[in-house]
């Protein structure tokens, strides 16, 4: 949650920084195996504007959402919100298939919305290969895995 | 970096926005506001809507005038309403015109990159009754007996200057918002249709509406060229005067 009641995400939101969420390892460095070799330049300068104002959308959406909330009821409003959110995401089960969580949906207040993914049956984002259980229990415990 | 160029300055509408060139205006008098504001909303040089409620009801006795981009004042205006209810839940009582104010500049400054918004807050509450809040584009906050916006508003600082008095009823201030509307309309382009205004005082909000052929018309030009009297066709040297004399064979 930023401290800004932006009302919709800065034009250089992504543009400016190279980072490695999407292909960070278990290490917490770029996986090289799994990604290939990584290019900085590709990653500063291979970016549409138009790509970090829909990836940070909903973020920027919410983030404003509970920054009004925290100038008119105090800080523990979002606090308690977030906490929710984080309780209700743990997920001790193993990672796989369908990502659905009814609880984060009602939180979120999304669970009357239907989206893309909702019908078409899969994740949102690109298919990122092959279900990769042994990849995600990995990431998840930060256990190195042979 | 192929295909966006960097601008530093301030904001110009996008390509295909919708503009709200605009007159808007707000007075205030003793127990009260008048707020107003032309009808005309564009999109280059069409008119996309010529009947527009440019005054937008933020809360029960706060309104607010609109000009400069009609996307990015709607979404600000929409933020700000959203606030005030849960802010008068919260609070138990309706919020002074001044929170209302601050939100918006709030808004409009943080966001300044990206939005082209010129607002006029203005209400009536219990704390200190009537005020003005004009925040220009990119933000800023200032507190005025009156306050006017808006493309057609350079047309007539002089006579807004020069008419303004203090301590005008409600009837007075009606007037003088008009007829200061019915000016900006006639020499800005960007201004026109009808005038709508608001008055807001303790006791309620009362929309007032003058129709395009009932605006106050002042000094509208004369035509200085002498009329033609020969009866010559003058097909070549039409002057716009109103009738053409034609040639009468007798």
């Amino acid at each position: 949650m930023s401290s800004e009641f932006r009302l919709v995400p800065a034009p250089n939101d992504g543009a400016s920084k190279a980072t490695m969420k999407d292909t960070v390892g278990a290490t917490g460095l770029h996986d090289t195996m799994r990604f290939g070799l990584r290019s900085l330049a590709a990653e500063a300068n291979g970016r549409n504007p138009l790509q970090s104002r829909l990836e940070n959308w909903e973020e920027t959406q919410d983030s404003l959402k509970l920054n009004l909330q925290r100038n008119i009821y105090g800080l523990h409003a979002p606090v308690r919100q977030l906490m929710e959110r984080r309780l209700v995401s743990e997920n001790p089960h193993m990672p796989g298939l369908g990502n659905v969580n009814i609880h984060l949906d009602i939180l979120m207040g999304r669970d009357e919305t239907l989206d893309v993914a909702d019908f078409f049956g899969g994740a949102l984002d690109v298919e990122s290969g092959p279900l990769d259980v042994r990849g995600e229990m990995e990431r998840r415990r930060r256990i190195l895995q042979h | 970096m192929d295909g966006h160029s960097i601008s530093i300055d301030m904001p110009q509408l996008k390509k295909g926005e919708v503009n709200l060139g605009t007159s808007i205006m707000a007075v205030q008098f003793d127990g009260g506001v008048v707020i107003g504001a032309d009808s005309r909303t564009t999109t280059g040089s069409y008119i996309a809507n010529r009947v527009t409620d440019k005054l937008t009801h933020v809360h029960d006795r706060i309104y607010c005038c609109r000009s400069g981009s009609a996307a990015d004042t709607q979404a600000v205006a929409d933020i700000v309403h959203y606030y005030l209810q849960m802010f008068a839940q919260q609070a138990g009582e309706p919020p002074s015109v001044h929170v209302a104010a601050t939100l918006f500049n709030k808004l409009c400054y943080e966001n300044k990159d990206a939005l082209l918004a010129g607002i006029i807050v203005a209400g009536w509450d219990k704390e200190v009754g009537a005020s003005v809040y004009n925040i220009p584009v990119g933000g800023g906050l200032f507190r005025q007996p009156w306050s006017i916006g808006g493309s057609g508003s350079t047309y007539v600082y002089g006579y807004c200057d020069a008419t303004y008095r203090e301590n005008m009823t409600k009837d007075e201030t009606v007037q003088f918002v008009k007829n200061t509307l019915a000016l900006a309309m006639s020499r800005d382009g960007s201004s026109g249709g009808v005038i709508r205004m608001c008055v807001i005082t303790e006791d309620g909000v009362e929309r007032l509406f003058v129709p395009g052929d009932e605006l106050p018309r002042f000094w509208e030009g004369k035509e200085v060229l002498p009329t033609v009297t020969s009866k010559k066709a003058l097909v070549s040297s039409f002057t716009g005067v109103e009738s053409v004399p034609i040639d009468v064979e007798t």
